[in-house]
């Protein structure tokens, strides 16, 4: 009895993969031709795949990055293409999720990409770096800059993100400014935020001042109000928050309403002006290290306005650097002269003052950014203001 | 005793043909078909020849994905142990894949240790966590057992987070892969072999389990504790084994996963993980073992068939999974009170 | 601030997220105690009260009820009421068919409606946070450096005054006096000429529409909504209803206050701090429960699976 069933099992379980084997995989790239008449011809396609996370909690990020990467897609093949080819995408959906991250990098190594823009959550682009590293592919990082993901790259990963360790100092720049000397850090438990928290405190704590808590919030709780006390009795003058908006918004308003009145910053994760409308009142005055957001740039004005029309909304936080990676990949393959591999990786590390909206880039020889690219923004009236 | 048991079975799927419904008829038809040797080895040899074969001809993201379904079908089948065979309910079964991926983990990176060597230190802290959480359990009703399963979970997930050997939040990162009689591991195919060895493994010790005095005497503990004790059962160490044995077998599986990632992070050991492979193992028909299997293939096919339509993927598969469980509450593939 | 102070303002803290954990953990506890169902789903009723109550606040802006005061009562008694009539809805469908299932399955089957609410509620918020805007101020009264808003303070009495009523609704009254039999012997009842199945349902209503007060205060009081803002929630509220002794009602109350009050103290104590005080209320649960096996105010009883 027992034999019978479990041949029975193998049985349902061939079938059934059988039948998942030999459906198509899904089609690449769904993205409409640009407008206009005028459409040009292409010798063939260029298929570069985009890892971010368009599902979870992380999906809006991950979708305004994708969209801001459609549009310089199209005006690049509304101005030739790459090489006389067609530039096209296909998409890997990481879900911000370690897991779902190898399957999507798998998946978009079975499609035979010929290089990979995206990563936006460092946790789920780390198992990536191998995969991608062992399949020699490209592989451009447009928000994701977790030191680790510099420890663990085999060389194919180009990081257009400042890393953690320009933020920790334009942070501790911003307290000095403020005259802030005790300070709290309150990170989310997660890769990201904790690293930053601990990157500055170590920065803080070199320069000679006091570091006088050093907390986390769980994911999903909402309640703060025992650490707001904490932090109250602990004497802060200035806390810095290494997470992401929507709990930052929460932090804000219960710092506020528990009565905390010392400084607050907020890291690049909250950099959104999301954090704003949620916080209210509470978000006047908030103070953010973040990186370049098109909002402030000036020479951003014509994709924002792009962005607007095609999407009718405004571009997120990471959509210039998402932008600015798809040119930098075209400007690569073009200075390559082919699609090889190892010429495009050569290519990229031999970039050198490529003028992009957000930034000069020039890669260091561990294929980091050569030069910090934060700014500080302030909350005033609702809205982030550049301070510098 | 269990010729006649089959004998009354099959007559029984006989009878049962004549059932209107066209799908028991098929499956019934199915079963008086597998009641011949020939076929059902011949199936089965088909079976593994082309599990054996998938990798060679499909493409990464398959493998890939038949590779996750292989570390499934490990983990609910240990998991089914627990709440399968001896009726425990456990919540926090990811406690388990956690201790052995973090036990090899940090082996491998704090220690230089040859991966092959950290496994059975694996096994061994599996049993020390296995005790740790059986023993002050022991006297709990199952649903006091769901909330201290689940509580070990997130302790041991928020230790792993908060402790500087466990690489904090971020995690260990470049867990070094090891080599099997001089070839390199690093391609997806040697983890796919690697889990396809481990699950037969993991179904293999299943059934001599089920068949073998303890595993009667879990059912016994099942059905009726007190009869059980009246029995001469020591339900107390009944208990405690089904723990130990089904946390090997969760903390081998997360050995092998630690060296396929290259890195772990707490956030791989989340309590939706241990919901998940509950819900497999309910799914397909707890205490069944191709019933488990199933299970665990739906859980992984599912979202990945449906990773097109996104948002809506897990939604869709909410309203089947309820739609399951209210027309097959018993699972889909359940075990036959004979 | 004086350790005074410090203790004062932490165990204000404590009480107002233990009475959320509280009116959350009731509705596990009712639940359990007459269907014996773990109801996954609970934590996401309290999000869509949190939603439902959001969209009600926001229509009540624009009319003379206003998103003060008045306008958060009003639409605290409607979301109770939707969402205590979705939470009947989910019982016919889901927990019905499946009474007499084993009861693993009818979890499942729970878990499988929390993941279409939640899966819902990502769709239709695309997965982004909304904020909750009443016309509520931050002002409060001090003591020393403790500062308590009104908005706390009333807060935490209106979760009293709801668990007093449902206490006096489930010891004074005949319904309350058929959840209570009911969940002794629900066969029994039957023959007693209880309608079992009406008694069942008004269970969920009001164990539902509690936690959706709770979302709604939620919503009030931290200012922002989340798809998944009912998931650790309702893992401590589990655990609460389980610390007190679940299927008791009181239970639940004592267990939301003694969790609420050891997470804001764990956050302070040095060596436990905000890192570890998850593990501290966890690991006091299980000495709870290898102490007294059936939670705090449970009383002994014998289990056939």
């Amino acid at each position: 009895m027992a034999k019978r069933l479990w041949i029975l099992a193998f049985a349902v379980v061939l079938i059934a993969s059988g039948v998942f084997g030999c459906s198509p995989t899904p089609p690449a790239g769904d993205e409409e031709k640009p407008d206009g008449a005028e459409a040009p011809q292409f010798d063939g396609e260029i298929l570069v795949g985009i890892m971010v996370p368009v599902t979870g909690s992380e999906a809006t990020y991950g979708q305004d990055m994708e969209n801001a990467m459609k549009i310089a897609a199209d005006e690049i093949n509304a101005a030739g293409g790459i090489l006389g080819k067609e530039l096209k995408f296909t998409l890997g959906d990481d879900g911000c999720d370690p897991q779902m991250c190898t399957a999507a990098a798998s998946k978009l190594v079975s499609s035979e990409v010929v290089a990979v823009l995206g990563g936006y959550c460092s946790g789920a682009t780390i198992p990536a770096l191998k995969i991608y590293g062992d399949a020699k592919v490209p592989f451009i990082i447009t928000a994701a800059n977790s030191t680790e993901l510099i420890k663990e790259n085999p060389g194919w990963a180009f990081m257009i993100n400042s890393p953690g360790y320009h933020q920790a100092d334009a942070a501790a720049n911003c307290f000095e400014r403020l005259d802030v000397s005790k300070l709290a850090f309150v990170h989310q438990g997660d890769g990201f935020s904790e690293n930053l928290a601990e990157l500055t405190r170590d920065e803080w704590l070199s320069r000679g001042h006091e570091v006088v808590a050093y907390d986390v919030v769980n994911k999903g709780e909402q309640d703060f109000s025992s650490l707001v006390t904490k932090i109250r009795s602990s004497g802060a003058e200035g806390v810095y928050w290494t997470a992401y908006h929507a709990d930052g918004a929460m932090l804000i308003m219960q710092l506020r309403q528990g009565g905390y009145t010392g400084e607050i910053t907020v890291a690049d994760g909250s950099s959104s002006v999301q954090l704003l409308e949620i916080a209210g009142a509470a978000g006047e005055g908030v103070y953010c290290t973040s990186p370049p957001v098109v909002d402030y740039l000036p020479a951003a004005q014509r994709f924002i306005s792009a962005y607007n029309t095609k999407h009718n909304q405004e571009p997120g936080p990471y959509a210039g650097l998402a932008y600015d990676g798809t040119y930098l990949l075209a400007d690569a393959i073009e200075r390559a002269g082919s699609t090889d591999p190892d010429a495009i990786r050569d290519a990229l590390a031999a970039t050198e003052n490529f003028e992009t909206l957000c930034a000069t880039i020039t890669f260091t020889p561990e294929n980091v950014l050569e030069k910090s690219n934060f700014m500080i923004l302030k909350g005033e009236g609702g809205k982030w203001t550049l301070i510098e | 005793m269990k010729e006649k048991q089959t004998c009354l079975q099959s007559a029984s799927a006989q009878t049962a043909i004549k059932r209107k419904n066209p799908l028991a008829q098929l499956i019934d038809r199915l079963y008086v078909l597998f009641d011949d040797k020939k076929v059902r080895y011949g199936v089965l040899a088909v079976a593994v020849a082309a599990l054996i074969y998938l990798p060679i001809n499909s493409s990464m993201y398959i493998t890939e994905v038949m590779t996750t379904f292989w570390f499934n079908v490990v983990v609910c089948l240990g998991l089914n142990i627990i709440v399968g065979f001896a009726g425990l309910l456990s919540l926090g079964y990811a406690a388990f894949f956690a201790v052995g991926a973090y036990t090899t983990g940090i082996l491998i990176l704090h220690y230089g240790i040859s991966f092959w060597l950290t496994l059975p230190v694996s096994v061994v802290m599996a049993i020390i966590a296995g005790l740790a959480i059986g023993a002050p359990t022991l006297k709990l009703r199952s649903d006091y057992l769901a909330i201290v399963t689940l509580g070990f979970g997130e302790i041991i997930r928020l230790a792993a987070r908060n402790m500087e050997i466990t690489g904090r939040a971020t995690g260990l990162v470049g867990i070094s892969r090891p080599s099997f009689f001089g070839i390199a591991m690093l391609r997806i195919d040697h983890f796919y072999y690697s889990f396809l060895v481990l699950a037969i493994l993991a179904i293999f010790v299943s059934y001599r389990l089920q068949d073998s005095r303890l595993g009667r005497a879990w059912k016994c503990i099942r059905e009726d504790e007190d009869a059980a004790e009246a029995m001469g059962i020591n339900v107390v160490a009944v208990r405690l084994l089904a723990f130990i044995i089904g946390s090997v077998f969760g903390a081998l599986a997360g050995s092998f996963m630690a060296i396929k990632m290259t890195a772990i992070s707490p956030e791989s050991f989340l309590f939706t993980q241990s919901v998940m492979i509950l819900l497999a193992v309910v799914l397909g028909g707890m205490g069944k073992i191709p019933g488990v299997i199933l299970g665990a293939f739906v859980v992984v096919i599912f979202p990945e068939v449906f990773r097109g339509i996104g948002m809506y993927r897990m939604l869709i598969f909410g309203v089947v999974l309820l739609a399951l469980m209210i027309y097959r509450p018993q699972g889909l593939w359940p075990e036959r009170n004979t | 601030m004086s350790l005074q102070e410090i203790v004062i303002q932490q165990l204000f803290n404590g009480l107002l997220l233990g009475s959320f954990y509280g009116l959350v953990a009731l509705g596990y506890s009712m639940v359990y105690g007459i269907i014996r169902l773990l109801n996954f789903a609970h934590a996401d009723i309290y999000m869509v009260g949190g939603f439902c109550s959001l969209s009600l606040l926001t229509f009540f802006g624009g009319t003379f009820i206003g998103n003060g005061w008045l306008g958060i009562i009003v639409s605290m008694f409607i979301t109770m009421i939707i969402v205590g009539l979705l939470g009947v809805v989910i019982e016919r469908v889901a927990y019905k068919p499946l009474r007499e299932a084993p009861r693993l399955s009818l979890l499942i089957s729970a878990l499988g409606v929390s993941m279409i609410l939640y899966n819902s509620a990502m769709v239709v918020t695309s997965g982004e946070y909304r904020p909750y805007k009443t016309g509520l101020s931050y002002e409060g009264f001090s003591i020393g450096s403790v500062f308590i808003t009104h908005t706390q303070a009333i807060l935490i009495v209106a979760a009293v005054i709801l668990m007093l009523i449902l206490h006096l609704f489930i010891t004074r009254t005949m319904y309350g006096k058929a959840m209570r039999a009911i969940s002794m012997d629900r066969d029994c009842c039957r023959l007693m000429g209880v309608n079992v199945n009406k008694i069942i349902a008004l269970t969920f209503f009001v164990g539902t529409a509690l936690a959706a007060s709770a979302g709604m205060m939620a919503g009030v009081y931290y200012g922002s909504l989340h798809f998944y803002m009912g998931f650790v929630i309702g893992i401590k509220a589990f655990t609460a209803a389980v610390i007190g002794g679940i299927g008791i009602i009181p239970g639940a109350m004592l267990g939301g206050l003694m969790l609420g009050l050891l997470e804001s103290f764990g956050t302070q104590i040095p060596f436990i701090g905000s890192a570890w005080k998850d593990v501290f209320s966890f690991i006091i649960l299980i000495l709870i429960l290898i102490f007294k096996p059936t939670g705090l105010l449970g009383k002994k009883e014998s289990e056939r699976m």
